[in-house]
Formats: C-alpha cells, structure tokens, sequence
C-alpha cells in the first residue's frame, strides 16, 4: 500500500501545525486527541499495518512511529508553553514591595553584651556563677574590708530595706540591703568552695542615685575572680587583655593604672584605647577596676594568704555596652522601647 | 583637688610639660580629670641683648641685628632704628603668636628671608605688644633686665601656667596637698623634694608655751590628740599680694584677705586645714589668759558658723569654744563670732588634727562639707601640725607684717608610733610577678620616705634566696600602708605597671553549680524571642501601688529615693505594663516582651528571690502587611496560651494544665492558674483588668503570663528521646459534638482518654462553632481523631469499631449530640 507511505507526510504535516497552533491547554487536549488519542489518526495508521504485505510492515512500522515521535515531542514543547503562559499572574509582581514578615524578638542588648563577655571568660576556664540581691553589710563590705565609717555604706548612698535579717543568731537585726556591687558574690563562693576558684558573676546591683543620662539605681555588673597558687599581678593582665581584645576587638590597647579599693591591693583602674575612644575624642576611656584579692579579704574567708594568691576585677555591663554602640543614655535599657530594643 | 604645673616646681624639678605630667600622674595613680591652660599674655616673648647692628646688604631701610636671647645667638631683620647693641628688647621666637590687636588677627612668626637675609624672630614695639608706651620703634627695656627672661616675667605679669585638676583616691589623704604630688614627683624622677625655704623653727630658743598670752584644754583627746596654737601680734589684715591672689583663683579658692588666704594656701600646700581667730575676741576666765577649749558640744547647743548659719549641735560634735561660747565648730568652719576681719590685729592660728570619722559624721549630719573637713575625714599628716603653724605663721610675719609671739602651744598628750611594716621581697616579686633586685625595692619605698629600720642589713648571699625580710618605718604621712601587701602596691607603682609583663591565661578550670542555670536562662531567652517576643529590662525598683497589683505584702525599702521606687518588684508584670505604657506613648502600638528577672517575697529568715519569666502582648498579631483580611488581627487570649504551649514544649514540660480562676486577682479580668501535673503551681495567664489598661493608658486588650523560671527549670527535662516513625497509614475520622458552653476542651479529652480506644494517636480540636443551628448555651466543637498501628495498615472495620467507642463514651459523658 503505497499511497499509506506517501499520506503520510502530509498527514503528519497537518497535525504539527494543528499541535503548534493550539491556543490553549483544552484545545492542545483536542489536537492530541485527534491525532495521536487511542482514537487519533496515527493510531488508526498502525492499526491498518495488518493490510500490508509482510515485507513491507517494518518499513511503514518505522515510519508511523517516526512521525508519531514527532509529533509527541510537539505536543510536550507546546505544552509546556501554553503551562508557562498559564501560569504567569495577570499582573507582574512587584519584587520591591515589603514581604510578608515573621514576628521574631531580639534578645536585649545588656543580655547580649553580658553573653559576649561570658562567651570570652569561658574560652579560658571561667565558669558562671551567682549570689543573691539582698545582701547583709557583712558580705557587702566588711568582708570585702570596707572600713566601718566608709561612705559607701550611707543610706546615702545605699538602698537598706525596712526589714532586718533573721538568718542566724549572729546575722539577726542585720540590716539588709541591695547589693551595690557583684564582689559580695566573691565572698559567697569563697566561703562555701575551697580554692583553687575561677568565677564570673553577672548580675543586676544597686545604688541610690537618681536616674539619669548616667545613672540608674539598677544597673548591671559582671565580677571575675581568679584564686589559684602563685596568681601574679602578670596573669591578671594577660587575662584582661585576652577578655578586653575579644570583646572589643584586637585593635584594642589596655593600661592599667594604680587605684584604691578596699578589698584588693594592689588596685587597678583599666582604660582602654580604640578605633571606638578615637572616635569619642578620647585616648583612653576608663572601663573596669581591678586589683589582686587582699590578704584581709582571703582572711575573713578562711584562706590562707600565704597560701593563695588572686585577682578580682569588675566592670558596668551598660557602660561597656554604651561605650560598644554609642548610646548615650542609660535609661534607654530600662524604657524597653521598641525602636531601640530592634536596633540590636 | 587642683593644682598647677609651675607650683609643683616649687617643690620638685621636672621638665615635662602638662600633658606629660598629667600622663605621669595619671599612671601614679593620680588620676588628671582636667587640664586647664593658663596662657601668659606673652607666650614664646623673652628679654634679648642687642649684641650687633648693621646695615641690611639689600636694603637700605632695614637693619641687620644679633641678639643673645639667653640661650643662643640669633640673627633679626629689623625695620626700626631706635636702639643699639647692649639695649634690652623684647624678642618674639619663631613660632609664638603676637597678642591680638581688636583689628587685626594674631600674627604667628616664623623663620623666614627677608631681602635674602633669614631672621630667626622679630623685635617688638610696644604697639605690636599691646603696650601703652608712646615710642616709636622697639620698645627699649630696663638696663637690668635679665636676658633670657620671659617677658611676662619681666613686666611682673602672670606667667603661663596649667591647672590639673586630680581625682584622688580616698586612701591616699596625702595627696591633697601640694606638697604630697611633689613628694610622688620626686620619688619618680629620682629628684630631691624642697619641701620648703622654712626656716628650721622661728622660735627654735623660745620656750613650747605661749607665755601667758593664752592657754589650750583637749577635754577630749580621743576627738582632738593634737591642737597646736600660735599668736601673731599687729598684724595688718588686707589683701593678698597678687601671687597669691593669683595662685588661688588658679585653684579655684576665693581670695578674702591675707590672713584667711595664707590659711588656705597652707592648707593647699600641705593637706592641714588651718583656722585663724581674732585673739581678742576669744575670751578668758575671770583672772585667766584667754582659752581654747576643745570640748563636744552641750546637748541644745546652737552654733553660727561664718557662713551665717545656725546650726543644732549635738554632744557627738566637736567644739571649739572658749570659756563662754563655741567659736568654731572643729575640722568644718570656723564661726561668725571669732573670725578674722579688717581691724583685727591679733591672731591665734589654729592647727590640729581632728578624729576623721567624727569629723565625717558632724559635717554629714549638719550637711556642711568644706575643704577643710574633707581633709580632715580622710585623714591629715599628724606629723605636720606643727610645721603647717610655722609655715603659716612664717607667711603671715611676710605678707601681714605681724610679730609672732615668742612660743607655741602643742598639745599632743599621746604622740602618735610610727607604723612598721616588714617586707618580704620574694612575695613582692611573686605576686606582681616580676623579678626585682632586693635593692631596686628598697630604693623605690626608700623614695615614697619610708625608711629602712634594719640596722645592719644581714649579707645577702646570692645562693640562698630569698632575701630575708626588711622592716621599713612608715611616715606620718601614710596611713594607707598598713601590711605588706600595701608595700608591693607602692613597688608597682613606681616600677610602672606596664612594665610588669602579661602572662596568658592559665590555671584551674573553674566549677559553680550556677554554670548551667546560665546557660538554661539564656536558653530561654533565644526561646522566647524566637516567639516572636522582645527581651526587656524593668526597673527592680517599683512604687508600693504597682507592687500591690500583685502582692499583698511588697518588700519594702527603708530609705527609697521616691515614693515612685520604694518597693522591691514581687512580680516582672507592672515592669512590663510601665514598657507598655512607654511604648504606646511612642506610637509603637503593637508589642510583644518578655522579660527574665528576679522578683522579691516577703520570706524567713529573709525575703526569697526567685526568678521569673513574664510576657505581655498587645496591639496586633502579625507585623504590618499590605495585603490579606487578618492583616489587622489583634492579638488574644489564644494567642498568649500558644505562646506558653510551645515555650513549656521546647523546655520539656508535659502535663501543663490551664485552670481557669473563678475569682481573677484584680490583675486581670479573666485568668487562669497554670500548673504541672496539675498540682505544681507555675504561674498564671490572663487578660490585664480593663480598669488598669486605662490606668496604664493601654488602648487594646493586654494579654499577661508570668510564670517561676526557678520552678520551671527545675522540672524541665533536657534529655530527649527517638520515637521510631510510624510506617503505616494513619485514618482520620472528624467528629463534631454540640456539647454546653460549660463543657471544656480537657473534659472532652478526659472523656476520650476513659475509653482507652486502641490506636488513637492523636485528637485535635479544629473547630469551635456557635450560631446557626446551635442550641443557645451550647457550642459545636469539631475534633479530628488519628488511628494507627504501628505493624500494620488498620482496616475499616477496625477504625469503625474503635472510633464508634470513642463517640459513645462522648455522647455518654458529656450529653454531647453528634452533628452530622
């Protein structure tokens, strides 16, 4: 049957363009139906295949095929373009427009600061740990070598609550008070574990000062405490520079100057200098105090100074943290606005 | 305390200029918290001797100078023709400027070619000085001025100077005078101190009284150990020469009159307050010589001081008096009834040493802080009574033309002993971590004036180290060295703290349970705001009406800066709604917080401190969007509870239960107790009374949770543990009940839990429906129920057979109507 053979090019001609000129996806459903369906024309072909003579089967066979593979492959490429046309929106997105956001918080900057400066602390075996707010004047400051007249312990300048101590026979009466510093903790940790001790305290202290640009009667400090065998005035600056270049970058210069408190001697005061002081016209900017433990303070806890030697050192967490992002007011951490709260 | 640079240089020699002294200073432990130039009128212009002059090779109307300025030889270009060689004139040096004249700017001189000669400097005329002489040409100077000299000097005008202003130490009492940052400057610089031109004793053959002039009684040597008295005669009260005058206004003390200013600038000068009396005006016994008592004061006794205030006096006070009245009130300020005026003629000089803790006490109780009783509470040299008496009555013959009466009163019944310390120089060396010789040591505590005790140092071998111990006296002047750990501050100081080397860390591990509560606050913290809440910080300090919101019993402060701060917070929950508050003042209308703190109750022996976690919600749920129908959706009770549900889940808490209250605190208007095991109680959620939103200024619905961190990690389970994943299908059948208002979720879930139907994974509620054929007073509740088998894909017969339980138990149980 050769009028099959040469049917069939027109044959296949006509179904390419009808494929390729579908307009849409139900009238490409026609066409496939038409031409290559179970119902279509080239199937219909191959069933006619039988009236061939036998020799001349394959040849047509192969034909049919090649001509239906042809036109398969233009059914998917038309296909695919009429999938895409339909799946374009009407209108074009505008990539620019805000997405839709999720709710998620930030962790307070004073949280932040205190967690980089735990993170430093525990590279070099610090652990963390903690003492109460309320505190009795003995472990506040006479452990800690307060004189007894010292201005420190004014209702001036400290908060006393209304209510006295009960603790113990000793401790009865005692006036209890907020802590103004985290070096009571010191004491607390000294009392209860034997050297050696290797501490980092954070916490909320107290003083009685009104607020201000630069004051809050709550604020935060974070009190290390080192006490080992032969713990030298050397390893407490190594230590402060390790902490100080991890915190404020590895740019940073410490200098230690001599200062007085009552529970180290010798005592330091810690400035450092950055691209940050610089930019506050400042060479040096004061940052934490320091000193190593007094031989007086070992005593009051039961160490032996001859023994044991150690340094202490302390510093504000809202003046590091003001100092690392220029804010210029510490009300700011206590008012939880949201405009300052997302900022970091 | 302030001082300036050219002062210091009265007592010590030194090169460095301000900003370099202040450097030092500040290293010493001085710390400089200012610096306050004083420039001379006429900086950088110095006395010079015409040595030549000779016409200018290029041009005929200038001439061709050498001048001798002091120091070298210098060749000027000079315009004038008025002087000759061996005149004195003004020279300005390249680099300083001349005063400004109104009209024209300041002019700075530099070294430059004038007609191909250079001159190094310009000779001045008076108009180019500001100088109201009427020559033309250079101004021409007094034969017998000093070549080399500062102008300024020459005309007897303030030279340049700086004030530093010093923060010191309160342990170091010593610093605050003049005489004691020199004694830190010679003892860096190796220099020796001139501590002063004071001749030995102006009355060295005189006998120690005051000849029957007047008399001193210490009725209480406890407060007073040492008060000694000097009487100047005749002398003329006016005002102070302008050094002085100067000086003080330099320091920032206002000078009143020669007498009062010499007592201040002795004070200044060594650290001993002085106070000086109208002898006429003190009073004597009948048949007696006038008398200083020093006595505490009478219970009711009033006292003026010279500030014209009265004060009450109480018997812890320390008078000075004479037999009829009170005259000063020791150590603060001396009174309006004896004080120095212009026709005074006759003097008694007070300088005593006062006890400071006393003088500390009066001063705060009468709120009467003067520099005088600063220094006396920190503590003043007891060793300088008497030299600051001489040195004040030497200044006072000077500049006030008195007579001193032969004599002086010194009565110091207990004198004080001189403090020993011994020193150990290998502990020295150990604990700053250096390696200093025995002697490097000596020497530095040797400079700072203690001195070495040890008759005959034992020969130090250099096989048996350590060296043995040195015992070293300490001055009067240093009551802050009391142990030797005192004596190794003093060798860093001086050795310098930045020469101690730093050594890495090293060292023990540390160990505190509190390691890994820390770590599960933070924890919690990342939790919380991964909820979507902000961390805040609320003030510890809270009014006592905030602190009744959730407290029957607040903690109390004793002395409370306000009423606004006189509570200790037993709950972070009024800290949150004042953040609200502050937000919604600031047009941030939709907030999310939550805060992690300690809290305050009322406990035995003493208040607990537990720490809490609160949340607060307001506004809207989801951030601003400019699209979609739930974009304004307010946040809700359900909200909250959602909050709480995952934030327990991730903690490991099951088996929370949410008991609605009957009777809400006035807190909220509805609330419910959330409990562990419903028995451990964690906390309480609910909705903010509307009555205090409008109190707090809080628009929208406020949603509130609090529960005990403590408790809450105490329980928490950190360990996980892996369920194998269920391999075969799960089939859901959905259920709607019509069930009473009154019936809860959980009575549904107990209801099911009865039946203990085989294969239910899981029930989820997913809707709740009232209305539209619902009965009133009743809610439709729609829950999907979950079957599965872990070995094997259940049939249908077998879900029929489990779930038809289920629904009859919920028919049974809670009259629930099936709706189809």
């Amino acid at each position: 049957m050769p009028n099959l053979l040469s049917e069939l090019d027109p044959l296949k001609q006509t179904a390419l363009a009808e494929l390729q000129s579908a307009a849409d996806l139900p009238a490409l459903d026609q066409a496939k139906g038409a031409w290559i369906g179970p119902h279509g024309r080239f199937t219909g072909l191959m069933k006619q295949l039988g009236a061939l003579p036998k020799e001349a089967r394959p040849a047509a066979g192969k034909a049919i095929n090649a001509a239906k593979g042809e036109l398969e492959a233009a059914l998917l490429t038309r296909r695919s373009e009429l999938e895409s046309r339909a799946a374009l929106p009407a209108e074009p997105t505008d990539f620019s427009a805000p997405g839709r956001r999720r709710a998620v918080g930030r962790l307070h900057p004073l949280t932040q600061v205190t967690e980089d400066i735990v993170r430093s602390f525990r590279k070099i075996g610090f652990v963390v740990a903690d003492g109460p707010e309320l505190e009795d004047d003995y472990h506040c400051f006479d452990a800690l070598n307060t004189p007894p007249d010292h201005p420190a312990r004014d209702t001036q300048d400290t908060f006393y609550l209304a209510q006295t101590s009960n603790a113990t026979p000793s401790e009865a009466g005692a006036p209890l008070l907020l802590r103004t510093h985290t070096s009571s903790v010191q004491i607390r940790v000294m009392e209860r574990q034997p050297p050696p001790i290797r501490i980092l305290v954070p916490g909320r202290v107290y003083r009685r000062d009104n607020a201000d640009a630069t004051h809050n009667p709550t604020f935060h400090q974070i009190e290390g405490l080192y006490v080992d065998h032969g713990v030298t005035v050397g390893d407490l600056k190594g230590t402060v520079e390790f902490v100080f270049k991890e915190l404020l970058g590895a740019d940073v210069q410490i200098r230690f100057r001599p200062h007085y408190f009552s529970y180290t001697e010798p005592s330091f005061e810690i400035d450092f200098s950055s691209a940050l002081t610089r930019k506050l016209g400042r060479t040096w900017l004061e940052i934490a105090g320091c000193g190593m433990v007094h031989p007086q303070v070992f005593e009051n806890v039961g160490y032996d100074p001859e023994e044991w030697t150690g340094w202490a050192f302390g510093f504000g967490i809202e003046r590091i943290a003001m100092i690392r992002y220029a804010i210029n007011d510490i009300r700011l951490f206590y008012e939880n606005d949201l405009r300052f709260l997302r900022q970091f | 305390m302030k001082v300036t640079r050219n002062w210091l240089r009265q007592y010590v020699d030194f090169d460095w200029p301000a900003e370099e002294l202040a450097e030092r200073l500040t290293l010493l432990g001085l710390e400089v918290e200012g610096l306050h130039p004083f420039a001379s009128e006429f900086e950088g212009i110095v006395v010079a001797e015409v040595l030549t002059r000779d016409p200018h090779p290029n041009a005929d109307k200038l001439t061709l100078c050498r001048v001798q300025d002091g120091r070298s030889e210098r060749q000027i270009v000079c315009g004038a023709h008025n002087f000759h060689p061996g005149d004195k004139v003004p020279l300005i040096l390249p680099g300083a400027t001349l005063p400004a004249v109104a009209e024209r700017p300041p002019l700075t001189i530099k070294v430059g070619k004038i007609r191909g000669c250079e001159s190094h400097g310009m000779l001045c005329s008076p108009q180019e000085l500001g100088l109201p002489d009427a020559i033309e040409g250079i101004l021409i100077l007094r034969p017998d001025a000093q070549v080399g000299q500062s102008f300024a000097e020459y005309l007897g005008r303030a030279d340049s100077d700086t004030t530093l202003d010093l923060e010191i130490t309160p342990n170091r009492p010593d610093l605050n005078s003049v005489l004691g940052i020199a004694r830190e400057i010679a003892a860096v610089t190796g220099n020796p101190l001139r501590s002063s031109t004071l001749p030995d004793d102006p009355n060295a053959a005189a006998p120690a009284t005051l000849e029957g002039q007047a008399a001193v009684r210490l009725e209480d040597p406890d407060l007073c150990p040492r008060y000694v008295a000097r009487i100047l005669r005749g002398v003329r009260v006016g005002p102070s020469p302008d050094w002085l005058r100067h000086l003080l206004e330099k320091v920032g003390v206002r000078a009143i009159n020669n007498i009062v200013d010499i007592t201040n600038y002795v004070m200044l000068e060594t650290g001993q307050p002085l106070h000086a009396f109208d002898l006429q005006r003190i009073d004597a016994p009948p048949d007696g010589l006038p008398t200083i008592v020093v006595r505490r004061a009478h219970p009711g006794e009033t006292f003026t001081t010279l500030d014209g205030q009265s004060h009450a006096l109480s018997p812890e006070m320390l008078l000075i008096a004479d037999p009829s009245k009170g005259i000063a009130l020791a150590g603060v300020m001396g009174g309006a009834n004896s004080e120095i005026h212009d026709r005074t003629v006759d003097v008694l000089l007070e300088s005593a040493w006062f006890l400071p803790t006393n003088i500390r006490r009066t001063a705060k109780a009468l709120g009467l802080r003067t520099d005088a009783s600063y220094r006396f509470e920190r503590g003043v040299d007891i060793g300088l009574t008497d030299w600051a008496s001489r040195r004040a009555a030497q200044l006072m013959i000077e500049l006030a033309g008195g007579q001193l009466v032969a004599g002086a009163i010194d009565a110091y019944p207990r004198p004080v002993v001189p403090t020993r310390i011994s020193l150990r120089h290998h502990k020295a060396n150990q604990l700053l971590g250096l390696q200093l010789q025995p002697e490097e040591m000596n020497l530095y505590l040797s400079q700072l004036g203690l001195r070495s005790i040890d008759r005959k140092p034992r020969p130090v071998s250099a096989e048996t180290a350590p060296a043995a111990a040195v015992t070293f006296q300490i001055p009067s002047w240093r009551p802050d060295l009391k142990r030797e750990t005192d004596l190794f501050e003093e060798i860093a100081r001086l050795h310098g703290i930045d020469k101690i080397p730093a050594t890495p860390p090293r060292g023990a591990i540390g160990a505190h349970p509190f390691d890994m509560v820390h770590d599960q606050h933070a924890e919690t913290r990342r939790l919380l705001a991964s909820l979507g809440l902000h961390e805040a910080q609320g003030q510890t300090l809270i009014s006592e009406t905030a602190a009744r919101l959730t407290a029957a019993e607040p903690v109390l402060l004793q002395n409370p800066l306000s009423v606004d701060m006189n509570a200790l917070r037993p709950s972070l929950l009024p800290g949150l709604l004042d953040s609200l508050r502050h937000n919604l003042s600031r047009q941030n209308t939709d907030v999310a917080l939550f805060e992690i703190g300690r809290v305050f109750v009322p406990g035995d022996p003493r208040p607990g401190e537990p720490r809490h976690v609160a949340l607060a919600l307001t506004g809207r749920r989801n951030p601003a969007f400019w699209q979609g129908d739930d974009r304004e959706s307010a946040f809700d009770l359900h909200d909250l509870k959602g909050l709480l549900e995952e934030f327990l889940e991730q903690l490991g808490l099951r088996a929370i239960a949410y008991q609605r209250r009957d009777n809400p605190p006035p807190l909220f208007i509805e609330c419910a107790d959330i409990k562990l095991g419903g028995k451990v109680p964690l906390g309480q959620m609910g909705q903010l009374h509307p009555v205090l939103a409008r109190q707090y200024d809080l628009r929208h619905r406020v949603f509130l949770a609090e529960l005990n961190l403590d408790e809450l990690l105490g329980r928490c389970v950190a360990s996980r543990q892996f369920k194998t994943l269920p391999t075969y299908p799960a089939v859901r059948r959905d259920v709607a009940l019509v069930v009473p208002d009154s019936v809860t979720h959980d009575a549904v879930l107990a209801a099911v839990r009865q039946t203990r139907a085989p294969f239910l994974e899981q029930v989820e509620l997913f809707d709740l429906f009232r209305g539209k054929n619902i009965p009133a007073a009743h809610k439709s509740l729609a829950y999907a129920f979950t079957y599965r088998s872990a070995d094997r894909t259940l049939t249908d017969a077998e879900v029929n057979a489990t779930h038809d339980q289920v629904v009859k138990r919920l028919k049974q149980d809670l009259g629930a109507a099936i709706r189809e």
